[in-house]
């Protein structure tokens, strides 16, 4: 049994495989994207934090 | 003009508007996303040649524009960087360019997934998917070069530079289905391209989002970048002792 055939119970039968791999594939990229933009603007803070308070 | 122009392009005013910006862009992201896709999956009908497979379009296309369009923002800003010594531009065009290899990435890897179905296969030396594939170099190469600096306005600089030579590859990328015989298919967008109504709309609304996704992005990577340039100012100082984490 290929990829394609144990997917097409999804939406849009033969192409779900397709379909929703681009989909996820996209969601995990901009989620990627999102997360990690948003942890190094914290670790910048707490890296300056600690960096003013050596002073 | 030029006073306000370099009032907002102060290192403090420009974090302080990113700061007041960022809910505005996340929000309408969502709305339009949510709609975008309720649009694309469940309002769009099947298309006549491709059945479901098509539906692919709805990302690729505008993760494909974004791509391309984040590529000019990045040279341009380099360029107002180098001329007018602005450093926030300078701020813009870096950050742009992680965000941009996303979307070629998003673009490259949908159009690899709609490729199979449609064509047979993943991959094809086609116009228009190495002219893409080389964007992505040109977007990892500016990445390394900026980083192979210390100094970040050298590596401005030096990057700016290859961005703006890299420009020459956007019509190349654009016209290419036109230029040459390819197996790509024509333009979604305009005559001869998508026609039913309810697929146009999704198509318009997954760009819109697009769009503030990648506005949100930039705004949330150049206040890191900012506060990392401006370190040694006290209002960098202020603001992280007084930023609630």
């Amino acid at each position: 049994m290929t990829m394609v055939e144990y997917f097409s119970f999804l939406p849009y039968g033969k192409y779900a495989f397709y379909v929703w791999l681009a989909y996820g594939v996209s969601a995990i990229t901009v989620i990627t994207l999102f997360v990690s933009a948003k942890r190094n603007h914290k670790k910048a803070i707490i890296s300056l934090k600690n960096k003013y308070s050596r002073k | 003009m030029w006073k306000w122009i370099q009032r907002q392009s102060s290192p403090k005013i420009f974090y302080q508007t990113c700061t007041s910006l960022t809910p505005w862009f996340f929000w309408p992201f969502i709305g339009f996303l949510l709609v975008g896709l309720y649009w694309a999956l469940i309002v769009s009908p099947a298309d006549y040649q491709q059945g479901d497979g098509y539906r692919i379009i709805f990302i690729h296309v505008p993760s494909a524009i974004l791509s391309m369009m984040v590529y000019a923002i990045m040279a341009i800003a380099g360029g107002i960087g180098l001329i007018w010594q602005i450093k926030m531009a300078e701020v813009v065009a870096k950050v742009s360019a992680p965000i941009g290899a996303a979307f070629t990435i998003i673009a490259l890897v949908s159009g690899a997934v709609w490729g199979k179905p449609m064509w047979g296969a993943w991959w094809v030396w086609d116009a228009r998917l190495t002219s893409e594939l080389i964007l992505l170099f040109l977007y990892l190469a500016y990445i390394s070069l900026n980083n192979a600096f210390d100094n970040p306005r050298t590596a401005a600089k030096a990057s700016s530079i290859l961005a703006i030579v890299g420009l020459v590859n956007l019509p190349i990328i654009h016209y290419s289905v036109k230029w040459w015989n390819t197996l790509h298919q024509g333009y979604s967008v305009g005559t001869g391209g998508l026609k039913d109504p309810d697929m146009q709309i999704a198509l318009a609304l997954m760009f819109v989002a697009s769009i503030f996704l990648y506005a949100l992005l930039v705004a949330i990577k150049a206040k890191t970048e900012v506060l990392i340039r401006e370190q040694n100012s006290r209002w960098v100082q202020d603001e992280v002792s007084g930023a609630a984490l």
